[in-house]
């Protein structure tokens, strides 16, 4: 039992870091994780905007020692199905975003991607998706969150504009991003391990902990980032261990290997 | 009786874009046929209502340029969605918050936008903006009780040729947001079809509903009791014909063809 755990998901934002702020004591809570030979670590994080450049970039000015081939984010996961079913996308993403597509043929569009992109969601690029759809386009969400924390308020997410495109073309847009069993279970496709050897950490309780756990990972909800008293009561089955942090998290898992 | 549909018919309700013209600069162009047949149906003595979800012009804008195109139309005999929902918000006391066509304003004149209480959304175009459609969205997110009214909620309609997003998507972008459900005013609620027959004093099974959308001119009529007629113009498209909820009572090539069914019909 004690040895079966192979690898760790770390969710980014509201787990490991706040903005520009370690949690409490994870920058040492990871560097204890990463002294351990016989565990991988997978950094997945649900972006629409933020390459893995930036992610790296961003988590080593916290002082975190990440490697870029370590992030897997739902960019990762669109440009993992693109290159695998050979689309070429008409992009509804951030122009930072594009960074993760170099390469990506874009002529004569068989496909929409939905990132979020207040600059490039307006009347005739959404005129411009629908067109694509209705003559055969696949569309392709990176996520389908709702809205978004901004300066001067609530602000909408990618879902609303992924769920209008839906309904102009009858279809469904295929989700890449967490929670999508998919996006849990490509995460590890280089890692030699079983879903049942990975342990999931982060602080949303569906789209983190309830998405691995129905692939069958084990879940480890924080109570930190976004985390609401009694969200681990939201989901079903509930996390795999409830903690107050990164760290404790850490805590359970070397006490799992010891 | 018309034997097609099986029914008494004493009054064609048409829809307008798709119908009787396309849309497009300077209030579109005449479908081929539909002026004369509709001189036809006026003069037949039967009712003739127009029933549109056009809400980027004024009710007077649209009859001006339906006139100019050739068509006679008296504009109490037009039934656009701005006017029912002005007096929806008069009933119910509702100060709008307003994402529609800025051509269309005017039909709002008397309407009490101040200290807003709902949002209503109709087909702004190129209006539809993050930042215009996330204004909407914080207003029902800070509403006490949030109140959205969708004036139509078509998917698309054809310009010039091509396929243009109508009011439905931005609406349900909005029910997903705030997880509000939206009121529809006009096509295909039953309150706006029950307006029209109202105004004609008859009864939904003696009338017909002539419409270019599956959805929400036919599917819309007959939920109502009316027959539901489509036509092979505007944004008709083939899969229509075959759609898994919505079974046209007729569908005919064009409202030429539909008129001189139903006159021939009646002799």
């Amino acid at each position: 039992m004690t040895n079966q755990i192979k690898a760790i998901l770390i969710d980014l934002s509201g787990t490991l870091h706040i903005e520009d702020d370690p949690t409490p004591n994870s920058l040492e809570a990871l560097a204890r994780l990463q002294a351990r030979s016989e565990i991988q670590i997978k950094f997945v994080t649900n972006t629409t905007k933020e390459s893995k450049g930036f992610l790296l970039n961003r988590l080593t000015q916290i002082g975190f020692k990440v490697q870029e081939s370590e992030i897997y984010s739902s960019l990762s996961a669109a440009r993992k199905l693109i290159d695998e079913k050979q689309l070429r996308p008409f992009f509804l993403i951030d122009k930072r975003a594009l960074e993760d597509f170099e390469g990506v043929p874009t002529h004569d569009p068989n496909a929409v991607v939905v990132g979020l992109a207040p600059d490039e969601f307006h009347y005739e690029n959404m005129n411009k998706a629908m067109r694509l759809l209705h003559n055969g386009a696949q569309l392709i969400a990176i996520h389908k969150a709702r809205y978004y924390k901004r300066r001067d308020g609530l602000a909408l997410g990618p879902g609303p504009i992924v769920t209008a495109l839906e309904y102009a073309s009858d279809l469904k847009a295929e989700i890449v991003g967490k929670p999508s069993a998919d996006f849990f279970l490509s995460s590890i496709t280089d890692i030699s391990c079983q879903p049942s050897q990975c342990i999931m950490i982060g602080d949303d309780a569906k789209d983190d902990i309830e998405g691995a756990q129905s692939v069958g990972m084990k879940g480890i909800l924080v109570q930190t980032g976004k985390y609401r008293e009694n969200d681990e009561k939201r989901i079903n089955p509930q996390p795999f261990k409830v903690v107050q942090n990164f760290s404790q998290a850490v805590d359970v898992i070397l006490e799992m290997l010891h | 009786m018309f034997a097609l549909l099986n029914r008494n018919i004493k009054a064609v309700i048409l829809d307008i874009t798709g119908v009787l013209k396309d849309s497009g600069p300077h209030g579109g162009t005449p479908i081929k046929g539909s002026i004369e047949a509709l001189n036809r149906l006026h003069s037949s003595g039967l009712h003739v209502r127009f029933c549109t979800n056009e809400t980027t012009v004024t009710r007077h804008t649209l009859v001006i340029h339906l006139r100019s195109l050739g068509f006679t139309i008296d504009e109490e005999k037009v039934f656009p969605p701005i006017p029912a929902m002005c007096t929806i918000l008069k009933d119910r006391n509702l100060r709008p918050h307003l994402l529609v066509h800025p051509d269309a304003l005017p039909d709002f004149k008397d309407i009490d936008q101040s200290n807003t209480n709902c949002v209503v959304i109709g087909d702004a175009t190129h209006q539809f903006t993050y930042e215009n459609i996330n204004r909407a969205f914080q207003c029902l997110m800070n509403f006490e009780k949030p109140i959205l009214f969708s004036l139509g909620k078509g998917k698309y309609y054809q310009e010039e040729g091509e396929l243009i997003l109508d009011v439905g998507p931005f609406m349900k972008a909005l029910e997903y947001a705030t997880g509000v459900t939206a009121e529809i005013v006009g096509k295909p609620s039953l309150a706006f079809f029950n307006t029209v027959l109202n105004d004609i004093g008859i009864s939904a099974h003696e009338a017909v509903m002539v419409g270019d959308d599956i959805v929400n001119d036919v599917g819309g009529a007959q939920a109502c009791g009316l027959a539901g007629v489509l036509v092979r113009t505007g944004k008709y498209r083939k899969p229509d014909e075959n759609h898994p909820d919505v079974k046209p009572d007729a569908i005919f090539d064009n409202l030429e063809k539909f008129v001189d069914c139903l006159l021939q019909d009646k002799k």
